[in-house]
């Protein structure tokens, strides 16, 4: 058996990823990683107008919910055209469940 | 191998039309896809219908499916004489072993771009497949960082064109830092590409082991700090194991059992150098087996106490 070292990447809000960085860990294609943007569902981190492309940055947080997309895209597939909707739905419960999470915290705090 | 009915897992016939296959599988998909159930089993269930689904959609692979004939689900079975070459565009007169591979496995290598698929398929980049793992680390291990060992086993074709379970183990550095359920990914350690295709991905989720005295939200610990009654009354100084040693903490008078006391900083590393906190859970304890001066005292302060906890009750029916 092979054993090797090997680092690990985190996925949290505190790190950043590139556009094809994130293209080639979530499945999706370029195009369509930039479909969301423009759509405005994926947000890079301070974009500008000069900033072309290949210089966007995303927050690794957004990995799971991108790949999460991937997997429906290719599970249930979804028309192009909706995975911005998706997405933004995706997102949505992601931040309700960190709310909900941080409530329960906050609960369990005081409950006692 | 063990057979798996595919048609039974949709819950189609088998002379089923390429449209009803679709509409049962969209039906379970809703109701078992991991990123849409709850389920806890879903995410199995799931894996199988997909399974079922990415062989009865294609009309090749249908075709080499139904030409294994039927068996019970479970059945331990090999495919016939010549089944490979003639239905899939295996290459023909070649022995294969079926021991240490499942169906899945099988109909899988169909669309890889490995050494049995079709000629059409050698040249095109086939991306390898993104693998997820659980690991376990103990608290201690997240606090201070640590290397743990990974293992896991894919479908991998050998040198002598084989397709078999690869095992494959690799030891990743964990840095602290982490919180319970942390994902990470260790780039290009999943499934190997083909033909030029870039490797999978390993995606990994951290969990953390129970310990005997912490439990773990966030970066904040919580402790259990069992204390007397008279402790609880009078107020105490006593001392707290935390994961940087012992640290001795003032309880106040009159402390209610459930009252969380925080001691700062005394919680799990976070990424700037900063400690989450700790907070020890009173929980007043009386002596199981009380001596009999200590049933009299009891006693005693009952007799000359009018403390009474349950005021705020209302006993009337509504």
């Amino acid at each position: 058996m092979n054993i090797e070292d090997s680092e690990l990447i985190w996925i949290d809000e505190l790190h950043e990823v590139s556009l094809g960085g994130l293209a080639a860990l979530s499945g999706l294609s370029l195009e369509e990683l930039q479909l969301l943007v423009e759509s405005g569902a994926l947000a890079p981190i301070s974009p500008t107008e000069e900033r072309s492309p290949e210089d966007w940055q995303f927050s690794s947080q957004c990995i799971v919910s991108i790949r999460t997309l991937s997997r429906l895209k290719r599970d249930f597939d979804l028309e192009p055209n909706s995975l911005g909707l998706m997405l933004a739905f995706l997102e949505r419960i992601r931040m309700l469940e960190f709310k909900l999470h941080a409530l329960d915290h906050i609960a369990e705090n005081n409950g006692k | 191998m063990k057979f798996k009915d595919y048609y039974e897992i949709l819950g189609v016939a088998r002379t089923a039309t390429n449209d009803e296959i679709k509409k049962a599988y969209r039906k379970l998909a809703h109701q078992y896809h991991p990123d849409v159930s709850k389920d806890p089993a879903g995410e199995a269930k799931f894996k199988e219908i997909g399974e079922a689904y990415a062989t009865l959609k294609d009309k090749d692979k249908r075709a080499a499916y139904d030409a294994l004939g039927r068996h019970s689900s479970g059945e331990e079975f090999r495919p016939p004489p010549g089944w490979a070459g003639s239905q899939a565009g295996y290459q023909s007169g070649q022995a294969y072993s079926f021991d240490d591979i499942d169906l899945a496995d099988l109909f899988a290598s169909f669309s890889k771009g490995g050494r049995h698929t079709q000629h059409q398929a050698h040249h095109m980049p086939i991306p390898g497949q993104d693998y997820e793992l659980t690991t376990q680390i103990s608290l201690e291990d997240a606090y201070h960082g640590a290397t743990v060992d990974l293992s896991f086993s894919v479908p991998e074709y050998d040198h002598q064109g084989q397709l078999r379970r690869v095992p494959h183990a690799f030891k990743a550095r964990i840095p602290k830092g982490v919180v319970n359920g942390q994902k990470m990914l260790l780039r290009g350690k999943g499934g190997k590409g083909a033909n030029g295709g870039k490797d999978g991905n390993l995606y990994l989720n951290i969990h953390f082991l129970p310990h005997r005295l912490f439990r773990v939200i966030d970066h904040d610990l919580l402790i259990d700090l069992p204390i007397t009654p008279w402790e609880a009354a009078l107020g105490a100084t006593v001392k707290v194991p935390t994961l940087q040693g012992a640290v001795n903490l003032k309880v106040p008078a009159g402390a209610r059992s459930g009252q969380k006391l925080r001691i700062s900083n005394r919680g799990m590393p976070k990424h700037n150098q900063e400690h989450g906190d700790l907070f020890a859970v009173i929980q007043i304890t009386v002596p199981t087996n009380p001596t009999e001066q200590e049933i009299a005292l009891l006693k005693q302060w009952s007799d000359i106490s009018t403390f009474n906890p349950r005021t705020h009750f209302v006993y009337e029916a509504v």
